[in-house]
C-alpha cells in the first residue's frame, strides 16, 4: 500500500525533474552547437531537438526501470530513505552526464579555436 | 523497531532535508554569482556564452550536491533519544558541509585553470600576430 504512494511521488518528482533539466540544457547549450557547426542555424537546430528527444527517452526509460527492484515499504521512515535514495542515485547518473557532456564539449571545441580567444 | 524510534528516524529526516537543501542552494548562490566575473574574462567579455557556461555549471553544481545529500540520507544506526537523534544528525550534517567545501574549491580551481588558459591564449595570439603581420612602422 506504501509502495504506490512512494511510485507517485517518485514519478511525479523525476519526471518534472527530468523535464527541467532538459529544457534548462536545451536553452543553454545551443549556443555551444551553434559555434560547432559555425553559425549554421538550421542544422544547430535540428541536432538540438534530436538530442533533447534522446535525452527524454533514455532518462525517463531509465527512472521507470528502476521500479522493478523497489524494497518493500513499511513505514514513513523507510518511505522517506528510499525514496530519497533512489532519487539521489538519479540525480548523481545525471550530474555525471552533465558533467561528461561539459567536458566533450570543452575537448571538440580544442579544435576550433574561436572559444574562448 | 517500535513507533518511538521511528519517530525519531522521521523528525531526524525532516530536519536534515531542509538544512542540506538549504545549504546547497546558499553556497551555489553565493559561488555563481561571483563565478560570472571569472566567465566574463575566459570568454573574453562575450555575454551570451559566459551567461550560457556558467548556466550549465550551476545545473551541474545543484545536480551533484543535491542529489550526493539525498543518496546519503538514510540513517542506520536506531534512533532511541534526542541525544543519539542529534549526534547523529549533526555527523550527517557535518559530513556534507565539509563536502561541499571540497566542491566549491574545485569548481573554484576550474575557473582559475580556465582563466589562465584562456589568458595563455590570448597572448599566444597577440604574439603570433604581430611576428606573422610585422606593421608599416616596424
Amino acid at each position: 500500500m506504501n509502495n504506490v504512494l512512494a511510485y507517485t511521488i517518485y514519478i511525479a518528482i523525476t519526471l518534472y525533474l527530468i523535464y527541467w533539466i532538459g529544457r534548462m540544457c536545451h536553452r543553454n547549450g545551443r549556443i555551444f552547437i551553434l559555434k560547432l557547426y559555425r553559425g549554421d542555424a538550421e542544422s544547430t537546430d535540428t541536432i538540438n531537438n534530436i538530442l533533447l528527444l534522446a535525452y527524454y527517452l533514455f532518462n525517463t526509460g531509465y527512472a521507470l526501470l528502476r521500479l522493478k527492484n523497489w524494497e518493500h515499504v513499511l513505514s514513513v521512515a523507510q518511505l522517506v530513505a528510499s525514496l530519497s535514495h533512489h532519487l539521489g542515485l538519479l540525480i548523481l547518473i545525471l550530474a555525471v552526464t552533465h558533467y561528461f557532456n561539459i567536458g566533450l564539449i570543452y575537448f571538440l571545441s580544442k579544435r576550433h579555436h574561436h572559444f574562448t580567444s | 523497531m517500535n513507533t518511538e524510534h521511528i519517530a525519531y528516524i522521521v523528525i531526524a529526516y525532516f530536519c536534515y532535508l531542509p538544512i542540506a537543501l538549504g545549504l546547497t542552494w546558499y553556497v551555489a548562490h553565493s559561488l555563481f554569482r561571483n563565478s560570472i566575473v571569472f566567465m566574463k574574462d575566459i570568454f573574453n567579455g562575450r555575454e551570451e556564452i559566459a551567461l550560457a557556461t556558467n548556466t550549465l555549471f550551476r545545473i551541474g553544481f545543484y545536480l551533484l550536491n543535491i542529489g550526493f545529500a539525498l543518496y546519503i540520507l538514510k540513517i542506520r544506526e536506531p534512533l532511541s533519544s534526542t541525544q543519539t537523534t542529534i549526534e547523529a544528525l549533526s555527523f550527517k550534517v557535518g559530513g556534507f558541509s565539509i563536502y561541499l567545501g571540497i566542491m566549491l574549491f574545485l569548481n573554484l580551481y576550474l575557473f582559475f585553470r580556465g582563466k589562465r588558459v584562456a589568458k595563455q591564449k590570448r597572448l599566444g595570439y597577440e604574439m603570433n600576430k604581430r611576428y606573422n603581420n610585422p606593421g608599416p612602422q616596424q
